[in-house]
């Protein structure tokens, strides 16, 4: 899937994705080079590459492995543990591999006020999960998230990389079975 | 991505025109929309007209603090010895605030185009546009716009032909709200944690990389081109003498209609919540307001014909801030509801200065014990206090955004954490 | 000598000084003799990150208050820092540290010696308005001998900046986020750095504790000694530990122009090793063939006796030995008429630090090469052999790397020294003397600079200085000769410096209570002439 970006936003792309290949090599291939380069062009320090690089790695991995982060460290000139203190103090960076429907529920003031806290239950009822656990098939891992920045559409849940709007606790089972089974990947 | 409500009202409109339009968020859709044409002009014009405008204008950051613009722009050197940068921040986490958010994924020209503008006035070399990492959809967007303006020339080497040049990068965060204050952003985008650092050096003499910076708002940088384009004395026909021009306001909470308008600053609050958003549900009532996002102090339903505007919130007792009013009707509990915005401060907080790593989670701890019943009164006490020690006393203002609300919600709302204190404390006293 | 306009005058708490510009407020409180609070603020890390809150103070016109560690001076400027709003904010930074810090105090290492204990006292936490748990992330270890207890941390990150600022090495950071914060390494990747157990020092409470001191004393069980580091030639400034006549820990001592505020892993392995073993602690003569025990006036009687029948031999010295003794045996090798003499350097590898590289575990791992260079020593690669049929002196050296029967053809082989190797019990007589830490004397570091150290430890038995052995030695032997009266010989180390100074031009007149806690430089011999002729 070797699709060349705009430099400007190479470092910009989505990470938290429902497709991705757990085995593909960060920067071994010409795709990662590329994306590489053109991040570092666009910063006068290699450091600033960071958080793109770590977003790069969760968006081709799912997670962000200790092999990955000695690989960034190593291509930016860094120490691995600077690379792990900047990782750990960012919440959307995954440190263990995640469902592949990673599902967050804004339970902050707004989205509290207006039944934040039950749609969250609805999730973890219906995945049969606690919070920050990862169903037994892979498919989901629901999460209770601070403000998502969606606070007139009250309750904001963020799947992947797409935003549900106005979800109560009725619209629960409709949004999981719209999600792929468990034999797709 | 359906756009909810309108203000059915006769108001004008520059930020807002075109959300819900589809079209508006490609090039040509944008030109059609006659973008573009404020940058065409500021190309031609000298970087301190274009600042001299700006300040005329009295706009005002939108990011929360309302510091005046033009002001801002005009502390970065005017003979430059080495790149200067702009930040757009576009990390927009305040809980209760979405504005930017709208604005990016309905009209991501408009804000390109401002960040130019605000580029050339200040003589970046570089704009950065650091977006909040859960925007995925907006990011979208937003990437594609970039990627069409640099295709078209408006960004790039030589800008609308003029000869001048700036490039633009888009940035991700990845989860910190404290990535929002102006330092934290500047560390996070050096490809660290994003930990404000202590002022002096103010960002115009040493920002990002070490260069002159100057970090607006997205809010901010969309209102620039219609300034530019239209002049001060148009932008001031909004809005009050230290308050000019229009604003989005993000209307969230126990509300009919919530969602954002775009409004010129000075209504009275109530009229927002009531008439703009029709108020609560059902019929019910108003019991407090946060009037500009969880950061602000709490307004009672007594208090809602104050005047929005900087001054106007400020003389109320509370803040504009992003203009993002939380509505608390009557079904609402004021404490459940303050322990839900502590604990995200608490959540949030980078943790380098004591006060606020050890103050914000103490707070959630004893308003959750509350909560849930097992209070004593003199835990009241102990917030108060903890409230002026997380005053003023750390290097980012992350510490007193929890004090507003707070300390205003234990002035006028004390009753509501008596009626939860532990039946047998409650009888001792 | 200075101008009045170069200073910077400012007022603090009343008192009125004159400090240099650019000097930050927490440093001219200091001079002016009021210490404030701090955290994370150290005077030998460069960076000043102002987090830790503990050093505000209240500056007239200034609407909040301010961290002292971040402002400089600046002319009229009033401080206040004991004003009612800074002690309420530095009581307020107490007990929040408190929130989560565990009062395991009787069980912490730093227990005694812990600012948060200190402050806690200081500003009078008397009761704890805290009803809810603390939180509990336990304790890691980031070094082979390093431990973190994660909860007794105030993330101050003094270590991290430590490591990061003056060691040169990004292996030890923060990582998470809020409460959450801790200090970490990469995961699987430990602290692997030669400089690293300063972390330790600078660790205002007890959150990280050099493994091999846990639960082994509490720190008013100890006794503090100053003293040199013997590890190289550097002669880092230290302060030694010792409880129960035991070194149990050793810190390093500021000195600026020696170690700044640090020392290296080796020199404290090496201190805290260096007494333990068994040790000669009796005069032994050997009037019949077999070494027998004597007392010091008949040992040193028939020393002297034996030492009058030597013609010609040589010396054998170490560069463990003080200045004060490889002196007094110049001297009595010059009344036997035997020149030269020897020593051999141990070393190793250097390791410098980075922020301080004047600093250096230096390849010579010994403290005092160039005072044995001083008193005519030459420095040999391989040990002496063993001479036959002439007189033999050795002081100090083991000889623990000699055959066996080294020493055994030498006419009087006499050896000074504490410890009993094989070839050392080839000796006619041993003379038992105190190590480094038992005794007073001085070392001269690899540029030339003499230091002092004092007596830690109580020494084995009837173990006394070499330099008073050895002048006693001398005085035995000059009245054997027919001196009319006693020579005399030093009852202190102040009177053994005496003597060594006056007949080393080097030491430029220096006394023993001149040098002074930072030492003072060897000046060229020729300089020192000139000096006391003019």
């Amino acid at each position: 899937m070797s699709r060349r970006l705009h430099p400007a936003v190479a470092g910009a792309q989505p990470f938290q994705l429902a497709e991705r290949d757990p085995d593909a090599p960060l920067f071994g291939s010409e795709e990662g080079r590329e994306r590489l380069e053109a991040i570092l062009s666009r910063y006068p320090t290699r450091r600033a590459a960071l958080l793109p690089l770590l977003g790069y790695a969760q968006e081709l991995h799912g997670w962000i492995s200790t092999g990955d982060m000695e690989e960034i460290a190593e291509v930016l000139e860094l120490t691995p543990a600077y690379v792990w203190s900047v990782a750990s103090f960012y919440t959307m960076y995954n440190k263990h591999p995640a469902g592949r429907h990673m599902i967050q529920v804004c339970t902050n003031i707004s989205c509290h006020l207006n039944g934040a806290p039950r749609v969250l239950e609805e999730f973890l009822e219906q995945t049969g999960t606690v919070e920050g656990e990862t169903t037994e098939d892979g498919r989901f891992t629901v999460l209770e998230a601070e403000c998502l920045g969606a606070c007139g559409f009250a309750t904001a849940v963020q799947i992947n990389d797409a935003y549900h709007e106005n979800v109560t606790p009725e619209k629960v089972a409709e949004i999981l079975a719209s999600l792929d089974g468990p034999e797709s990947s | 991505m359906a756009y909810p409500y309108r203000d059915d009202r006769e108001t004008t409109t520059i930020l807002s025109r075109h959300m819900g339009e589809p079209e508006a968020r490609s090039l040509s859709g944008w030109l059609e929309r006659g973008g573009y044409e404020a940058l065409r002009k500021a190309v031609q014009m000298e970087p301190d007209e274009i600042t001299e405008v700006v300040k005329e204008s009295g706009l005002r950051g939108r990011g929360g603090a309302g510091f005046p613009t033009g002001m801002k722009w005009s502390f970065m050197p005017s003979e430059p010895s080495g790149p200067h940068y702009l930040c757009a921040n576009a990390d927009e986490s305040e809980p209760g605030a979405f504005k930017d958010r709208e604005i990016m994924r309905w009209t991501p020209h408009l804000l390109i185009e401002g960040c130019l503008i605000a580029a050339r006035a200040i003589r970046a070399e570089h704009v950065y546009i650091y977006v909040r990492g859960e925007f995925f959809p907006v990011i979208r967007v937003l990437n594609q716009a970039v990627v069409e303006a640099y295709e078209a020339g408006y960004i790039g080497e030589s800008v609308c032909d003029s000869g001048w040049g700036c490039d633009l990068t888009v940035h991700i965060g990845a989860g910190a709200y404290i990535a929002g204050e102006e330092t934290g952003l500047m560390s996070s985008l050096m490809g660290g944690r994003a930990e404000p650092w202590m002022k002096p050096p103010f960002p115009a003499q040493r920002g990002v990389f070490g260069a002159p910076t100057t970090v607006n708002n997205v809010e901010t940088l969309a209102s620039v081109p219609g300034i530019v384009m239209n002049g001060s004395a148009w932008y001031r026909q909004w809005g009050s003498e230290k308050s000019p021009g229009t604003k989005m306001w993000c209307c969230s909470g126990n509300l009919t209609k919530p969602g954002n308008y775009e409004l010129e600053l000075g209504l009275p609050l109530g009229e927002i919540i009531h008439d703009v958003c029709g108020g609560p549900p059902e019929g019910r009532k108003v019991k407090a307001v946060l009037p500009g996002g969880s950061s602000t102090a709490f307004l009672t339903a007594d208090e809602l014909d104050c005047v929005t505007t900087y001054e106007g919130l400020q003389e109320a007792g509370s803040a504009l801030g992003t203009a993002s009013p939380i509505v608390l009707d009557e079904t609402a509990e004021i404490v459940p509801a303050m322990r839900r915005i502590a604990q995200f401060y608490a959540h949030e907080s980078c943790g380098q200065c004591v006060q606020c790593r050890e103050g914000t989670a103490w707070i959630t701890k004893i308003l959750r014990r509350i909560e849930e019943g097992d209070g004593e009164p003199r835990d009241l006490d102990t917030l108060y206090d903890l409230c002026d020690q997380l005053t003023g006393r750390t290097i980012c203002v992350l510490a007193d955004s929890v004090v507003f609300p707070l300390r205003s919600s234990l002035d006028k709302f004390r009753h509501e954490y008596e009626a939860l204190m532990r039946r047998s404390a409650s009888v001792a006293t | 000598m200075t101008e009045g306009n170069d200073l910077i005058n400012l007022i603090i708490d009343g008192i009125e000084i004159a400090v240099e510009p650019g000097t930050h407020v927490i440093d001219a409180a200091e001079r002016a003799g009021v210490l404030i609070p701090r955290y994370c603020y150290h005077p030998g890390i460069p960076s000043r990150p102002a987090q830790c809150r503990v050093c505000l103070v209240e500056i007239e016109g200034q609407p909040k208050l301010q961290p002292s560690c971040k402002m400089t001076v600046t002319e009229g400027m009033v401080v206040h820092t004991a004003s009612e709003e800074a002690e309420d904010a530095r009581r307020a930074v107490i007990e929040l540290l408190l929130v989560n810090h565990p009062l395991d105090c009787p069980i912490c290492d730093a227990a005694g010696q812990c600012m948060l204990q200190d402050y806690a006292l200081e500003t009078e936490q008397l009761r704890s308005r805290l009803h809810e748990e603390k939180l509990v992330q336990g304790r890691d270890r980031i070094a082979d001998d390093i431990l973190y207890f994660a909860d007794r941390c105030i993330i101050c990150t003094r270590c991290v900046r430590f490591m990061s600022e003056v060691a040169g090495d990004e292996t030890l950071i923060v990582a998470q986020r809020g409460d959450r914060n801790v200090i970490d390494t990469f995961p699987g990747r430990d602290l692997d750095h030669p400089f690293q157990g300063n972390i330790v020092d600078v660790c205002p409470v007890g959150a990280l504790v050099h493994e091999d001191f846990l639960f082994k004393a509490r720190f008013w069980d100890m006794d503090q000694t100053a003293s040199i580091c013997p590890g190289c030639s550097t002669g880092c400034n230290v302060t030694i530990d010792v409880k129960e006549n035991q070194i149990v820990r050793v810190k390093p001592r500021h000195n600026p122009e020696v170690n700044s505020y640090w020392m290296c892993d080796h020199g404290r392995k090496h201190l805290v090793m260096s007494n333990r073993g068994e040790r000669a602690d009796v005069p032994l003569i050997r009037p019949d063939g077999r070494l027998v025990a004597a007392d010091w006036s008949e040992a040193l009687a028939w020393v002297a006796d034996r030492l009058l029948e030597v013609t010609g031999g040589d010396a054998v010295v170490s560069p463990d030995s003080a200045n004060e003794s490889l002196f007094f045996l110049r001297e009595l090798l010059d009344r036997l008429g035997i020149g030269g003499g020897s020593f051999r350097v141990p070393t190793g590898e250097e390791a410098t630090l980075a922020g301080f590289p004047k600093l250096a575990l230096r390849a010579e791992r010994a403290p005092n090469t160039t005072g044995a260079e001083l008193f005519g020593f030459a420095r040999v690669d391989d040990p002496a052999p063993s001479p036959a049929g002439a007189g033999l002196i050795v002081l100090e050296d083991p000889l623990a790397d000699h055959e066996p029967e080294w020493g055994g053809e030498a006419a009087f082989f006499l050896y000074v020294g504490g410890r009993l190797s094989s070839a050392a019990r080839n000796a006619h007589a041993v003379l038992p003397v105190t190590g480094f830490a038992e005794m007073e004397g001085s070392f001269t570091n690899f540029e030339g600079r003499v230091q002092r150290f004092h007596q830690a430890l109580r020494p084995p038995g009837l173990a006394r200085p070499a330099w008073m052995v050895l002048s006693r030695l001398i005085a035995e032997l000059d009245l054997r000769r027919g001196a009319e009266t006693r020579t005399e010989t030093p009852l202190e180390v102040g009177q053994a410096f005496a003597a060594m100074a006056v007949a080393t031009p080097e030491l430029g007149g220096f006394e023993w209570d001149s040098i002074g806690p930072k030492g003072a430089r060897l000046v060229a011999a020729g300089d020192a002439v000139s000096a006391d002729v003019a």
